[in-house]
This record gives structure tokens, sequence and C-alpha cells, in this order.
């Protein structure tokens, strides 16, 4: 009895003790310890072989050389873990010098607000960002003390930019023997087309954002430039009920009864909107320049992309931002880093790759496609078209957008009815935002 | 707690006289029909194990796919060809090697510390008898009843406090804590009923308490320890939130936290998805195979009482 | 340790109190057994729960943002919030697709496999059974949930597309529908839960004395009659454990509705749980997020101190002899 004890409890001990040692090791690396100057933590949540995976690699061989006695320590992390928790573990110690994070009121404003990064205004003058961001970039870049973006202190700098658009289908637009559509007379005749040759025409998804973009490209079909501004960012108050609010939503209900999005598609989540799309199962997608990358990986169809026909304004923004916690301990470096991704060489991976930079030139760019979906993109910051996404206003709002939209799909709410619930979710969440 | 095994319950079958089966014929017929109806009830058995396993079959289908075929024939469709390709994308975007370490190690010493912390607060309540000692379980399985996001937000302050953020000991004290809280309210009904002659016995040997539990109690209620080892590594295994919380670089984390870096803003790859979790569920499927014979062996001797 | 009076005749075990501790029952002295157990439990649960409490009493935004007092005015927001009566009440549908079903159907497995299969296929053919019922504990549900939204994918889904091959011309939108959404989830609970109740009922049933059975048998019981008056009895301990986990469970329930339907369609399946997750981290409303933690917790305590008394109630019948 006596020696099972003793071999049990010697037993623990070799497990724990190396076990103990080896986690103690293992444990945290950059933030807190040393002077300014022996690391650089950088953490972000893009893939290693996408446009920015590749470009920020280039700026940290650019670093690296130029800061040679720097360790560059890089993590690859979660979305959701950094997306959801930051304001948690920022509050802490062991945080990065650098990390990229999601754009918009509710996301960067929320720790600009709370104090948890850095403001970036002074190394943003010194270092000439504001002339090499264009304005409508620099807008996401920008945030006050309530947390609302397009004013007030530098928090974040955008490397690439984003946007939606429409992926058409050529091999199915000629086979059904139509042009690709400049008008939005001409789309919305395709779109008939196709359902009268017996194809739903819109791949979409219910479950997840696409409905929501498709809502809002028609909301800025129908808008202006001061609604959006009022929407977004609370120059004014917005009335739901408005003509261009009403027309949008009656249009998205007229095209779903009229059958061009599939009507059970109210489940249906981003992914199997672009499998849909992928395997020829819809001809149109309205999305992002997200899937660029993975379509040209595994489209075997010939396909093109261009923006949505006779609007002003497109959905879209800068990418994601670099920001410098509060806590950091190598913030010079890190402004270091930051000022080389906006360097040409960077920037003109970004471009080649597809990524959209924000300081880059298109014309040097050799793919035909990833040309072309960058002149777009050049095209809407021209206009200063960047219309953001319906999401951003208030924190949360994403979740209410996806269930008033799947109750138009499912034809449970009339379109008053649910404007009237995004209404009454935008006005909480806005009280609750400037309450601070 | 229940009645212990030694004493026969009240015989309820009594009470009628004795009759012969009715409505069936001979034994022998009852045999042969009993014997033809054991193959239907196997056939439905099995069905309902086919059931359980038609969403593993399209794991695998998928996990050995390559994203073109995948986008192109759907989920369903048997892989254009064995792609091993997710698999190794997987492997070392992860670092798995790594992360497995990690989550062995976690899993390990929290179903460990666990079961041993279960026993002690077992042992004095269930054996000793301490006063209030249903209201004390009840108040430890608060620990179970708390949803995880009330802790999270204290938890990360406190590490910070202590200088454990980021390290995996916080993951493993928390998890101990929340798993034994399940393993005292189990083993301490077992050991309300622990049979008082053997204790005696120990006593009259002058064992103190020590002794006794780790001579007398520990060897009998080894079976439901060894269940209580595999609840606690299986469902420690598989925690997601509050690792993904208190762990934030990648030296540290586990599997879990490892496959949902493959879900990204609006992008998610699934072959390397499915991938990712066919190989993570090995370990723990392992560990049930392994542990399942002493389920076999039962949780005797009045166990779940 | 205590020394131990080796001149103590031996006798009933019920004396309790004296000071010195003459016999090694006193339980006073295993109190220091408890402690490592109560000092951890402190310091991870009741602390955390305190301050969370604390929370509820404020509006917050988290992170450095100030705590700013509300009072008790997140709990009188809760009773006017259309959305939390609404999470309460598919809690019930949780309850019973983590608790009834499961129970049933996995004491009905149990006993198949033990009774009919083990004795009559041999225990390995039983032990693979239950192996492949457990299989789907094992998953972790982020994977659980791609899967199964392959599965019942309203276009291209294996069940709507064998539905479709037999004739059935518009299949239901499983997930996408606000009909249907919420029993599809609550199917895919039972999948899940299902073997956690086989793997605990058959070792329930090793441990009944077989003699009982045979007993029975000789007296002319038939399966069904020494089912319900031997079997169902004598594991009444492991269906309390398994009621008061699953009921914990349920009521608790997040990942699976996070993965299927994040909630939806149009809140259907929203969950007390996920609501207070989104409050928390989406809409950054901790105060209030924590209260609707606080309210979740206070009524699982509720029902848990329910089933635990009836549980003690009926162990303490069990021991009177009834």
């Amino acid at each position: 009895m006596a020696s099972q004890r003793k071999r049990y409890v010697a037993g623990a001990l070799a497990l724990a003790l190396p076990l103990a040692l080896a986690a103690c090791g293992g444990d945290s690396s950059g933030g807190g310890g040393g002077s300014d100057g022996d690391t650089l933590t950088v953490w972000h949540y893009e893939n290693d072989d996408s446009a920015m995976g590749q470009a920020w690699a280039k700026a940290i061989d650019i670093f690296e050389d130029e800061h040679p006695d720097v360790t560059v320590t890089v993590e690859n992390q979660t979305f959701e873990q950094i997306q959801k928790n930051a304001k948690i573990f920022l509050t802490g110690d062991d945080v990065p010098d650098v990390m990229e994070y999601n754009k918009g009121n509710a996301t960067a404003g929320q720790l600009a607000s709370q104090g948890l990064i850095t403001p970036l205004t002074e190394e943003a003058d010194s270092r000439g960002w504001a002339d090499t961001l264009p304005d409508s970039i620099q807008t996401t870049a920008m945030y006050d003390e309530q947390g609302l973006m397009g004013s007030g202190d530098w928090y974040g700098v955008p490397n690439y930019g984003e946007f939606v658009g429409v992926y058409y289908n050529q091999d199915m637009l000629d086979a059904a023997g139509i042009a690709q559509p400049t008008t939005f007379d001409e789309f919305e005749a395709a779109l008939a087309t196709f359902k009268a040759a017996g194809i739903t025409p819109l791949a979409e998804a219910g479950a997840e954002y696409p409905l929501g973009q498709l809502w809002y490209e028609l909301v800025l079909h129908y808008g202006d430039r001061d609604l959006i501004d009022d929407y977004q960012l609370f120059a004014d108050d917005v009335d739901f009920q408005n003509e261009a609010f009403t027309q949008a939503t009656e249009k998205l209900d007229e095209w779903i009864k009229a059958g061009y999005i599939a009507s059970d598609s109210a489940a249906l989540t981003a992914e199997d909107m672009g499998v849909s799309f992928i395997n020829g199962t819809y001809p149109i997608m309205v999305s992002g320049s997200w899937w660029f990358g993975r379509l040209v990986e595994e489209i075997p169809f010939t396909w093109t992309q261009a923006l949505f026909p006779d609007n002003t304004m497109h959905p879209g923004s800068s990418g994601n931002l670099w920001v410098v916690p509060e806590n950091a301990a190598n913030k010079d470096l890190a402004y270091d880093f930051i000022d080389i991704t906006l360097r040409p060489e960077v920037q003109e991976i970004l471009g080649q790759k597809g990524g959209l930079p924000v300081a880059g030139d298109s014309s040097a760019i050799t793919d035909e496609k990833t040309k072309e979906m960058t002149e777009n993109f050049e095209s809407i910051l021209d206009e200063d078209g960047l219309a953001f996404y319906p999401d951003w206003p208030v924190p949360g709002y994403y979740d209410v957008i996806v269930s008033e939209l799947q109750s138009l799909v499912n034809q449970s709410k009339s379109p008053s009815e649910v404007l009237d619930g995004l209404s009454t979710a935008y006005q909480d969440g806005k009280t609750d935002l400037l309450e601070g | 707690m229940a009645a212990p095994i030694e004493t026969l319950p009240t015989p309820v079958a009594t009470g009628r006289p004795p009759r012969p089966p009715r409505a069936k014929a001979t034994d022998v017929d009852r045999r042969h029909r009993r014997g033809t109806a054991r193959w239907f009830v196997l056939a439905a058995a099995v069905g309902v194990a086919v059931v359980m396993l038609v969403p593993f079959v399209i794991m695998v289908l998928n996990a050995f796919k390559a994203p073109a075929d995948y986008s192109q024939n759907g989920p369903l469709s048997w892989p254009a060809e064995f792609y091993t390709e997710g698999l190794r994308n997987f492997w070392t975007r992860v670092n798995f090697p790594e992360k497995l370490v990690n989550s062995i190690w976690i899993s390990g010493a929290v179903a460990i510390f666990a079961v041993v912390l279960s026993l002690f607060s077992s042992y004095a309540l269930g054996v000793g008898r301490v006063k209030g000692r249903m209201w004390i379980v009840t108040l430890f399985l608060l620990a179970n009843m708390l949803p995880q996001e009330v802790l999270v937000y204290p938890l990360f302050q406190m590490a910070q406090e202590v200088g454990l953020s980021n390290n995996q000991w916080s993951v493993i004290i928390i998890f101990t804590v929340i798993q034994a809280a399940f393993g005292t309210y189990l083993l301490s009904s077992v050991l309300g009923t622990f049979p008082k002659a053997l204790l005696e016995a120990a006593s009259l040997d002058g064992a103190g308490r020590w002794r006794t539990l780790w001579g007398v109690v520990f060897p009998v209620v080894r079976p439901t320890l060894s269940v209580l080892l595999i609840f606690f590594f299986i469902w420690t295994w598989n925690e997601f939130f509050i690792p993904l919380v208190m762990l934030t670089t990648n030296a540290t984390q586990t599997i879990p936290v490892a496959l949902a870096s493959l879900q990204g803003d609006r992008m998610m790859d699934a072959p390397t998805t499915n991938a990712g979790a066919l190989v993570s569920m090995i370990p723990a499927i392992v560990f049930f195979l392994i542990f399942q014979r002493t389920l076999t062996r039962g949780i005797t001797a009045g166990a779940v009482k | 340790m205590t020394t131990v009076d080796r001149a103590a005749p031996p006798s009933e075990p019920r004396t309790r109190g004296t000071r010195r501790g003459r016999r090694s029952r006193d339980w006073v002295g295993y109190l220091p057994y408890l402690l490592p157990g109560l000092i951890a439990f402190t310091v991870v649960i009741l602390i955390p729960f305190g301050m969370n409490i604390w929370y509820s009493l404020h509006k917050w935004k988290g992170g450095n943002a100030p705590l700013r007092w509300y009072g008790l005015g997140n709990y009188t927001d809760l009773l006017a919030d259309e959305q939390f009566w609404t999470s309460f009440r598919n809690s019930i549908a949780m309850i019973l697709a983590m608790v009834v079903v499961p129970t049933l159907i996995g004491l009905l497995l149990a006993t198949t496999l033990f009774d009919v299969l083990g004795k009559r296929f041999g225990p390995r053919v039983a032990s693979v059974l239950r192996a492949t019922y457990y299989l789907p504990q094992i998953l972790p549900v982020a994977v659980a949930g791609v899967l199964w939204n392959w599965i019942l994918n309203s276009q291209t889904g294996a069940v709507n597309v064998v539905l479709r091959e037999i004739g059935v011309a518009n299949p239901p939108n499983w997930l996408g529908s606000t009909d249907t959404a919420l029993p599809t989830v609550m199917l895919v609970l039972i999948w899940i839960q299902i073997g956690y109740p086989v793997v605990i009922f058959m070792s329930a049933l090793q441990r009944v004395d077989p003699e009982l059975y045979e007993a029975a048998e000789l007296d002319g019981a038939g399966w069904w009659h020494r089912f319900r008056a031997i079997t169902i009895p004598q594991i009444k301990p492991e269906t309390f454990v398994i009621t008061l986990t699953c009921t914990v469970a349920a009521l608790k329930v997040f990942g699976p509705i996070y993965v299927l339907t994040r909630g939806g369609p149009e809140s259907s399946t929203l969950v007390p749980s996920y609501y207070s997750y989104l409050n928390f981290f989406d809409k950054s409303k901790v105060g209030y997020g924590a209260a609707i933690a606080n309210v979740l917790t206070v009524l699982i305590i509720a029902i848990a101190v329910v089933i635990m008394v009836l549980q003690a109630r009926s162990a303490r019948r069990e021991e009177e002899g009834r």
C-alpha cells in the first residue's frame, strides 16, 4: 500500500517537474523587459501566403537590414482571439509591439477610446504618412475620444484596402447571351434573363455578411455621400424610413420575390456562397476583393470582376490597421516597422499579389486580372467612393443586420418592418456609444 | 445516497404468485425466437452507430481532398485524388507537434491534479462526513455551473497580477478546479457509502486518515478514478474559450486554438480544417480507447452511488 | 496526522464531536483534506463570480474604459428585453434535447448493449458500439458545427440531396427557416449528447447484482418487468448524476449554437449563454452581459439544488429500505 502510494507520488512528480520547467520556460515572449531596442514583436492574423503575408515578410527583411541587432518575432494569431479578446489582453503587459487589428468604430475605435492603443499622430506627421495615404483611406485611421472614426488622433495605419464589387461567370453570361452589364438597368435585365432561363443568378449567404453587403450596395445606389456620412460618422441623425433606405430594401425584397436570390439562402455561409460560385451554380456573386486570391486559384472558367453598376460609392475601406498597444515596450521600433510597410518596395508586392496597396502604383502590376481589380479600387479612391460596411456604425450591428435580412429572405417581415428593426438597434447602439 | 451493494433491496418480484409466462409458448420456441431477435437488435444498434458516424466519414473524406476539388464538387464527394497537402499544411502552419505537446501537458496535468483534488475533497466529504457536506458539494458544483465568459475577465486580471499571464499553469489551475467540481460530486457520492467495515479495520490497525486514504480507499475506488481521468482529459482537451484568452502566443497555445486559426475573418480553409480536426482527435480517441477497458471492468463496489 | 487511541473499542461510527478526535472519523480532522479544494475554488470561482456581480452593477465597455455605476439598472433592463426572454424559452428546448431525450435513448442503448448484445455477441461488440456512440463527445464542437452545416445545407447538404432523390420537391431549409432551425439544432445536440449517458449507464448496469435478475426471472418476470422493477431503481444514482450534469450543460449551452446558427435565424435559436457572450464581446456591454450571466447562474443553481435535494431524498429512502 505504502509502496503504491510512493510510486504514485513519484510518478506524479516525475511527470510534473520536467514539464513544469518546460512550461515556465515556454511562456511569454515580447512585451515587458529590456529597453527599446532588443526585440520587435509583431502579431497578425493573415495567411502567410496571402498578399499581406508576403508583403510583410519583405517588410521584416528590410527592418532586419536596418536594425541588425534587433530580433523580430512574428506571431501568427487567431482572428477570433485578437478580435474578441484584445480588450482583455491589451490591459496586461504581455503585449506585442505592433499588432494587426480591425478597422472601424466597433473595433479599433473601441480600443482607442479605452486608451489601449497609442496615438500615432506625431509619427504620422513627422514621417509623412498623412501624405502617403489617400484621404478616404485615412478616415479609418483616425478616431476621436468616443472612438468614432474620421477625426481625432491617428491610431492605426493601414497597408492595403478592400472593396466589394461584382464577380461574373463569363462563360455563363455568354451561354445565356448576356453582355456584361454596365448600367443598373442592364444588371437587372441580366438577372431577369438568367431567371427566365431557369438559373438563379445571385450567389448569396444570409447567415453571414454577404447579404448585408448586397443590401448596402443598393442603399449606396439610391443614397448619397451625405447619407453615408450621417450613417457611418454620425454627422446627423438617420431616418431609416427615408427614400434611399426604403427603395433599397424594397428593391432587395423585389429581387427575393422574383427568385433572383435563392429562397433558402438564409442559413448559407459566405463559404457556401463562394463555393457555389466557384463550381458554377450561380453566375453572379457580389462580394469582396478578399476572394480574389482563392478565385484565381480554384476557378476553371472565365470570369471577370467589376464595380457595381451605376454606383458612385462602394462598400469598402482600408484594410486592417497596424496598431501599437499602449503597453508596448518597443514603440520606436514599432513606428519604424510601420513606416517600412508603407514603402514602395513593400507596397509593390501587395500590388503584384492582388492585395490592393494604399500607396502603390497599379501600372506596375503584371498580372491582367490583378491589374483590373487594382484599377477598379483606384477609381473608387479617386472618387472618394469608399463607403465602409453596413455593420460598422455601432458594435454588435453585424448580428442585427444578419437577423433582419434573414427575415427578408424568409419573407417573414416586410421591408419597412426590417428597417424598423435596423433603426431600433442603430439608435440603441448609438446612444451607448456616445454615452462613452 | 443509494443503498450499498451488500444489502439486498426489497425483492420486487415477490408479492405476485409465480406464474408461467403467458402468450409465450414453450421454452424451446422462446429460445429460438430470441435467437433470431438478437440479430435484429444488433442490426438496429449498428444502424444507430452508422448514423452517429456519418459526419466523421464526411470529415475523413474532406481531410484528404484538395481545396479546388472541394470547391468544385462539394463536401460530400469522394476526393478526386488522395490529397495529403492539407494535412501537411496544417501540421507545419500551426506547428502541430508543439501544440500537441501543449495540449497533452495541459489535459494530462489537469486530469491528474483534478483527480487528486477530487479525491481529497470527497474523502473529507464522503468518508469524513464533514458537516453541511451537501451544501459544500453544491458550492463546488458552482464551478461547473458558471458560464465561462463570467470567469474570463477576472481570471485574466488575476493571472496578470501573479505573473502567470500567458502561462499554461493558469489554464491548468482553472480547469483543475472546474473538473474537480464534477469529480468531487461524483466521488463524494461514492465515498459516502464506502464500506465502514474496511475503514474500521484500518483504524484498528492504527492507520491515520492519510494512510487510510491511500491504503484502503484509493485501491477500492481506483476504477472510478479512472473514469474521472478519462472524462477530465477529454473535456479539457477540447476546451477552447479559456485557453484562447489566457494563452496569447503560439508557443503556449493548444490544439483547439490552433484549429480556430484556420478560420479567418472571412475565409475558411475547409479541407485543412478537416485534416486538422482529424489529426487533433486522434490522441483523445486513443486515450479513450486505452482507458475504455477500465470502464468495462466497471465502476464497482458501490461506485456511483 | 492524528494519533488513534488503540484502546478504543470498535463501536458504531456515529460518535461525533469528541473534541480530542479519538476516532479518526471525527469530521473536523478531515478538514485539511478539504482545504486545497476550498482555497482553489475560492480563488478560481468565487472571486471571479463576485467580480462579475460587481460588473453587473455597472455600465462598462471593457478594457481600460471607466465603470459607471448603474445599480440594478441592468437587471431591470433585462426584464424588459424581448431577446432575453426568447433565449430562456429556448433553454427549455435545450433541456429537452440535452437531458430528456439523450437520457431515455441512452438508457435504451445502454440496456441493449449490455443486456442483449453484450451477453449474446460478446463484450467486444458492446465496447465497439459504445465507443462509436461516444465519438461525437470527443469531436471538437467547432468541427462538429462545420460538418453538420455541410450535411444540413439547404442546397448541397446530404440530407436534402437524398430527399430530392426520393422525390421530395421542396426539402426544408433546416437551419435557415425559423420553423425548423430550433428542432434541427436540438437533433444535432442529441447526436452530440447520447454518448455520455450511454457510457455512464453501461457502467451502472454492470454494477447491478445479477442475482437480482436471476431471482426475478425464476419468479417469471419478463424482460420489461425486470427492467422496470429492478434496473431502474438500481441505477437511480447514475440517473440523477446524468440529469443534473446534462441539465446544467443544457442551460449553459453555447458552442453548438455558436457554430450552427449564431443564434439565428432571426433569433430563433438564441440561448442565454450566447446572448451573454454577444453582450460581453460583440456589443461591449460588459455590465449587461454580466447581468445576463448572473441570472443564468442563479437559475442553474436553483434547478441544480432541486435535483440534488430530490437525489438526497431518494437516497435516504433507499437506505431506510423504503
